[in-house]
């Protein structure tokens, strides 16, 4: 069995700017959807806590999600869970997710948020498989990992394909030759592989399918991807494509389009302030006050309003 | 611009040729025991979906004098001359004869039910091709009966004609008991690689184990099958349960405007061996249609493993499965025609495959629990295991669906220790000589100096 990869040690979850832009474009979703008519108050969230439940606070704050599930792997850190638990409507299992994901609810929508901070492996690919398996009508799924290149410094596409043959050889499809696994194509593969084993998963299963709303890539040190989207029938795909929706910026309804890019640009307090009073901005709007690249401009314009602003708190 | 037609008929020599290559002489033989069962589901209405699997009661157990006099009887015999199937299951009318049973598959405006087993239409004929040129059949209803007697070999040399597909059956009345109609095939002229599979002497074992497991639902509770005389008992369905074990169930019913498939899922530790061992060569998944089993103890991507479940191995061998189909419409059901193997492009199949990996896996992370250094069993499991009681497929599967688990008891701190050391083999002779104990081990001599000091020197 693989040993979990323990990056509860490694980094404090909620001080990465891109995931945190992430997580308030999940949100902005959510009351998107609750719009269209989704109640997501009432959806059940089941996620991976870990031991700072960022996404619990958020998700229960500001959606009034009140059935929340965190499920942890690692038993080394059982009590530490129990412990940061932040409401006592979260409940905790400390089991892997695929244990889980066949005993959800059939009564109930939920929300699942598979986010390993890892390279895929075969277990997430069958957690994936499991999740659209079981899942109820009008779910939502999300799935991020690790974009990096697989294994050792000094390995080259040969040996990423290697991996990938091992971890993922059912989903692998037409990417057959070396040249495939160049860095550069490694979020594409993992959008492929991922989105075969959702596929798969939904085999047999008539009535829905899986209707994609995510699909982003940022990095706050590693370059992450997460996938996400309904599983729905045509009723909840008109739902969606009546919805503001589709003429969201960062919304994918289509994974062979390219991801959303999450850019968090480096610009100081009051450089924000200044830039902030002139949006939302168009696209040939400029500013002469101080020098800023025309990308960094646009990923500002694009991210504003879910950039967290940091300053330090003595408690 | 001139139209003509192409022929496109059936031709006799491929059925009786290429046909019968696909299937084993077994399977060919299975297949006549499924039309035997069929006829004994419909005489005896049999509801295959809600009666099969459910709990056997007392006054029908297998042990029960009553029931024991009364079963229905499948007797199959064979030698390398010759072939006999016969059962009082209820036989076969007239007019299904007439209209239905020759047919090479089914007609599209047939109405009758299809077999529940049988399903395809092509069984009979098809073992009867396989096995040998010439063929007898009787049977027998409470209304009316028919014989039929075929030289296959004169009967495939007319073969022009649509006319030239018919065959001549001599009607005849009916019997009085449905315990006594039913019926009657036999087979002569064998084909000469029967008779040689027949004289290697494999052919009884396998046929014998294979009826075993195929029917092991049916066996001893609705009908008794002899093989060459010999009654065949079931192969036991069982998986362990326990207070502390909960077996793993999921159920759902797959529909289309063609029917409804009810499918439904069992999955946990198998039973351990009187040897407390788990067989490597039972464990898997097994699969059955409308109750037969199709594929057995199976550890392949087929049944999930290496898709959605990790590859199968040795510590896995505590797993055992039960994937349950059933339909009212055997067409729906995810068998092939040899009903040795599952059709992999069957949407019902897929789903269930899917299923039946979510259900594996809290099973087999227990099984990983259970060696984690792939040496030793872990105590915790083991002890869990162990106190497992192998239950009937027909008990579990009145449980309401949930996940495989396992409810841990706390175990008492142990309070023992363990204490060993060596000793002169004249010093520890010298202490049986004292207490009059010749027969007494080492370890006995060892606990008895112990306790003796214990009492004389150290009183509570
Ligand atoms: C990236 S963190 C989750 C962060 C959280 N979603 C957030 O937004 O703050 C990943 C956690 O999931 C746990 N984890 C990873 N794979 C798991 C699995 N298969 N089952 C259960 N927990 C898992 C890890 O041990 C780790 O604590």
């Amino acid at each position: 069995m693989r040993e979990p990869k323990e990056s509860w040690r490694k980094v404090a979850y909620d001080l990465r700017p891109a995931k945190q832009v992430e997580r308030r474009m999940l949100l902005d979703t959510m009351q998107m959807l609750s719009l269209a008519g989704f109640h997501i108050s009432e959806y059940q969230y089941t996620g991976f806590g870990s031991i700072y439940f960022v996404d619990f606070i958020l998700f229960h704050k500001l959606l009034g999600i009140h059935r929340l599930l965190s499920v942890e792997i690692s038993e080394k850190i059982e009590k530490r869970v129990n412990f940061n638990k932040p409401f006592d409507c979260v409940d905790i299992l400390i089991k892997p997710i695929g244990d889980v994901i066949p005993t959800l609810s059939p009564d109930r929508k939920h929300f699942l948020w598979l986010d390993y901070d890892t390279i895929v492996n075969s277990d997430n690919l069958s957690d994936i498989l499991l999740a659209t398996t079981y899942l109820t009508p009008e779910s939502l799924l999300l799935i991020t990992v690790d974009v990096e290149p697989p294994g050792e410094e000094g390995d080259g596409p040969r040996q990423w394909r290697a991996y990938f043959r091992e971890e993922a050889e059912p989903y692998l499809g037409s990417a057959t030759e070396v040249r495939h696994y160049a860095k550069d194509s490694l979020p594409r593969i993992n959008i492929q592989i991922i989105e075969k084993a959702i596929k798969k998963g939904l085999t047999g299963r008539s009535d829905v399918e899986f209707l994609p709303l995510f699909n982003f890539l940022y990095a706050d040190g590693h370059q992450m991807l997460t996938i996400g989207g309904m599983i729905g029938s045509k009723a909840e795909r008109r739902r969606i494509e009546g919805s503001r929706l589709i003429e969201t910026d960062y919304i994918r309804l289509d994974l062979s389009k390219e991801p959303f890019i999450i850019k968090v640009p480096n610009v100081t307090r009051k450089e924000r302030l200044h830039l902030d009073s002139n949006m939302p901005c168009s696209d040939t709007w400029e500013t002469e006050e101080f020098e800023i690249p025309p990308d960094d401009l646009a990923a500002y314009s694009q991210i504003y309003r879910f950039f967290p602003a940091y300053a330090e708190l003595l408690l | 611009m001139t139209n003509k037609n192409a022929n496109a008929y059936p031709k006799k020599r491929f059925f009786l040729e290429m046909f019968t290559r696909d299937i084993s002489l077994e399977d060919c033989i299975l297949d006549l025991i499924d039309n035997s069962i069929d006829a004994l589901i419909r005489s005896r209405h049999i509801d295959i979906l809600s009666d099969l699997l459910n709990p056997v009661s007392s006054d029908e157990s297998v042990s029960s004098n009553k029931q024991w006099q009364t079963l229905p009887t499948i007797t199959v015999s064979f030698s390398d001359k010759e072939f006999r199937i016969t059962d009082k299951c209820g036989g076969i009318s007239p007019e299904a004869a007439q209209a239905e049973v020759f047919n090479f598959g089914h007609s599209n405006d047939f109405s009758g039910s299809l077999g529940q087993l049988g399903a395809y239409g092509i069984g009979l004929k098809r073992a009867i091709f396989k096995i040998g040129n010439h063929f007898d059949m009787e049977s027998t209803t409470t209304t009316g009966g028919f014989k039929v007697s075929i030289d296959v070999k004169e009967w495939s040399k007319k073969d022009t004609k649509i006319s030239d597909w018919t065959i001549p059956l001599e009607l005849t009345k009916g019997v009085k008991t449905l315990t006594r109609a039913g019926t009657s095939i036999k087979i002569r002229d064998l084909r000469p690689e029967v008779c040689m599979r027949i004289n290697d002497g494999s052919v009884e074992g396998i046929l014998h184990t294979k009826i075993a497991q195929t029917y092991a639902l049916f066996l001893e509770r609705y009908v008794r099958i002899y093989l060459n005389n010999q009654v065949v008992q079931p192969e036991t369905m069982v998986l362990g349960q326990s207070e502390e074990i909960q077996v793993g169930k999921d159920q759902f019913d797959e529909k289309s405007p063609e029917g409804v498939v009810t499918v439904i899922l069992i999955a946990g530790l198998a039973a351990r061996t009187p040897k407390n061992t788990w067989p490597l060569s039972s464990a898997g998944w097994y699969v059955l249609c409308n109750g037969r089993v199709v594929v057995a103890a199976d550890k392949t991507d087929l049944t999930g493993w290496g898709a959605g479940l990790a590859n199968f191995h040795y510590k896995y061998r505590g797993f055992k499965g039960f994937a349950f189909f059933f339909s009212e419409n055997p067409l729906l059901l995810p068998w092939t025609t040899t009903k040795r193997g599952l059709n992999r492009e069957s949407p019902v199949y897929q789903r269930a495959r899917n299923r039946m990996v979510g259900l594996s896996k809290p099973v087999v992370t227990f099984l990983n629990d259970m060696y984690p250094s792939e040496v030793s069993e872990e105590i915790a499991e083991r002890e869990i295991a162990e106190k497992a009681v192998a239950t009937n497929i027909n008990r579990v599967a009145a449980n309401p669906s949930k996940g495989f688990g396992v409810v841990r008891k706390k175990s008492a701190p142990k309070t023992t220790v363990q204490i060993a050391f060596q000793s002169e083999k004249d010093d520890v002779a010298r202490i049986k000589k004292c207490v009059r104990e010749p027969s007494w081990s080492a370890a006995k001599v060892g606990e008895y100096t112990f306790e003796h000091y214990l009492r004389m020197e150290c009183p509570e």
